[in-house]
């Protein structure tokens, strides 16, 4: 589904990505962790070209991101992505954010949209604040909104920025939950997060990356329990 | 005093003119402001550039002289052209006007928060969506004050067109101020007419103000960005 080879990225002098290899399958949940400035948010955000690659390929679901006439419609059309700020659209109500980008990017009647987006707010759990503007929500209700925005585009693939690192604790687990259920349901999803809990339970895989490398890559247990670079060891010290 | 109330007229028909020019100067710039505003904005190096050569050079001159040019210079540019100053003054009041909204527009789309951006990107939107839907209708709330107060300016300095022969208020009034020997009177009425023409705009802006940001589910705007009133005259701090 998503396969990265030897992806570098740099801006202007900085090597942010020195070279990155990655397989990930359809429907594998893959938790990106490491201190901050390892680049994580930075090969996240190559995934869905928010960054241009430098060099090096990647192929998401068929689509060759490294070709310099890819059309990023496309790309993005097919991955979404949630963000650590939220980023909803002040100035509509949690519906129209929703319905927004099915209607005008993917061309789809109001009708179906507003079904399918009522559809998905309830499986967010959000259906009585269809009509409410995101300043009268809570950060977690603002993020399930935002999750349920990023699938109205129906993708393949979900990436999540540091989803949770800007909510309160109590409503961690509300938008937690919602990424597990995303997981149960087959998602092939990406997320960079902090929260080793909802990595450890939730992940197929734990890759930990630090200065633009990965270091380790394996299943929760092997790099939580038994990790076997030093660098690895420290940052999970550090952490937990 | 009553055998000056026959003087009302030509003053009448002055305001007249003067409304005409600042609606025709008012529109066009407007327009043309967006225009630039949005090239000055853009993520396009020679676009940016050269938009800012326009606003630059259009805002580091003073307005008395683009009027003089765009009536002794311009015709010349175009062989055996000769504007008259009604075409002049309109050119010129429009260029300069012009010039300052697109200021405006480029710091009300900078003030929209780059996630804001990144989300309708990462939606599919391309450029005219992103900016149709997501951008410009919240920078508009910021973009509003200052073009209100650009635009109540332009009126006061129409008056300049005076100076190149065309019979605006301001000539009006000075006409009728030899004509009737009472120049002071003649002003006195002049700037009345001024004043309330302007103050309704004053109040009509601030009350669109207050509707916009209640559109958005927002507080009011705070006043703002120093940076482009400091260019206006000074005469815009009596009505914000």
């Amino acid at each position: 589904m998503i396969s990265v080879k030897s992806l570098h990225k740099r801006y202007g002098k900085l090597d942010v990505l020195k070279g990155i290899d990655c397989e990930i399958e359809a429907s594998e949940v893959v938790c990106v962790i490491g201190p901050s400035g390892s680049g994580k948010s930075t090969f996240l955000r190559c995934l869905n070209l928010l960054e241009p690659i430098t060099s090096g390929t990647v192929i998401i679901n068929g689509h060759d991101l490294s070709n310099p006439k890819i059309n990023t419609v496309l790309v993005r059309k097919d991955v979404g992505m949630v963000f650590q700020q939220f980023n909803l659209f002040p100035h509509m109500k949690v519906l129209e954010n929703i319905m927004i980008a099915p209607i005008k990017v993917g061309k789809k009647s109001k009708a179906v949209t507003k079904e399918k987006a009522l559809e998905l707010l309830a499986k967010v759990g959000l259906s009585d604040k269809a009509d409410s503007y995101p300043s009268a929500l809570s950060g977690g209700e603002q993020q399930r909104v935002a999750i349920a925005r990023a699938l109205a585009m129906d993708p393949t693939v979900m990436l999540f920025d540091e989803p949770t690192s800007a909510l309160d604790p109590e409503t961690v687990g509300d938008v937690l939950a919602v990424m597990k259920r995303l997981a149960d349901e087959g998602m092939t999803m990406v997320v960079v997060s902090h929260e080793m809990g909802f990595a450890r339970e939730v992940a197929d895989r734990v890759i930990f990356m630090d200065q633009g490398l990965i270091v380790e890559a394996g299943s929760p247990a092997e790099i939580f329990d038994h990790p076997t670079q030093d660098r690895t060891k420290a940052f999970l010290s550090r952490v937990s | 005093m009553g055998d000056y109330l026959q003087y009302l007229l030509p003053l009448a028909k002055g305001a007249g003119m003067t409304a005409i020019l600042c609606i025709i100067a008012g529109v066009a710039g407007s327009v043309i402001g967006l225009g630039i505003g949005l090239a000055r904005a853009s993520s396009i190096g020679v676009v940016r550039w050269i938009s800012a050569i326009y606003t630059n050079l259009l805002r580091g001159i003073p307005l008395l002289i683009i009027l003089l040019f765009t009536f002794f210079a311009l015709p010349l540019l175009i062989p055996g052209a000769i504007f008259s100053t009604m075409v002049s003054g309109a050119i010129g009041l429009t260029l300069f006007v012009s010039a300052y909204i697109a200021e405006v527009v480029r710091g009300s789309i900078e003030s929209v928060p780059r996630g804001q951006f990144e989300a309708a990107d990462a939606l599919g939107m391309g450029y005219f969506l992103k900016f149709r839907y997501v951008i410009v209708p919240q920078a508009m709330r910021v973009m509003v004050p200052p073009w209100v107060g650009i635009l109540l300016a332009m009126i006061k300095d129409s008056s300049l067109v005076s100076v190149i022969g065309f019979v605006d208020l301001t000539q009006a009034g000075k006409i009728v101020g030899t004509t009737t020997m009472q120049p002071l009177l003649a002003f006195v009425v002049v700037g009345a007419i001024y004043f309330f023409i302007c103050y309704p705009l004053g109040r009509f802006g601030r009350w669109y103000e207050k509707r916009l940001s209640v559109s958005l589910g927002l507080p009011e705007a705070p006043v703002l960005v120093p940076a482009t009133t400091d260019l206006l005259p000074a005469s815009t701090d009596l009505l914000s």
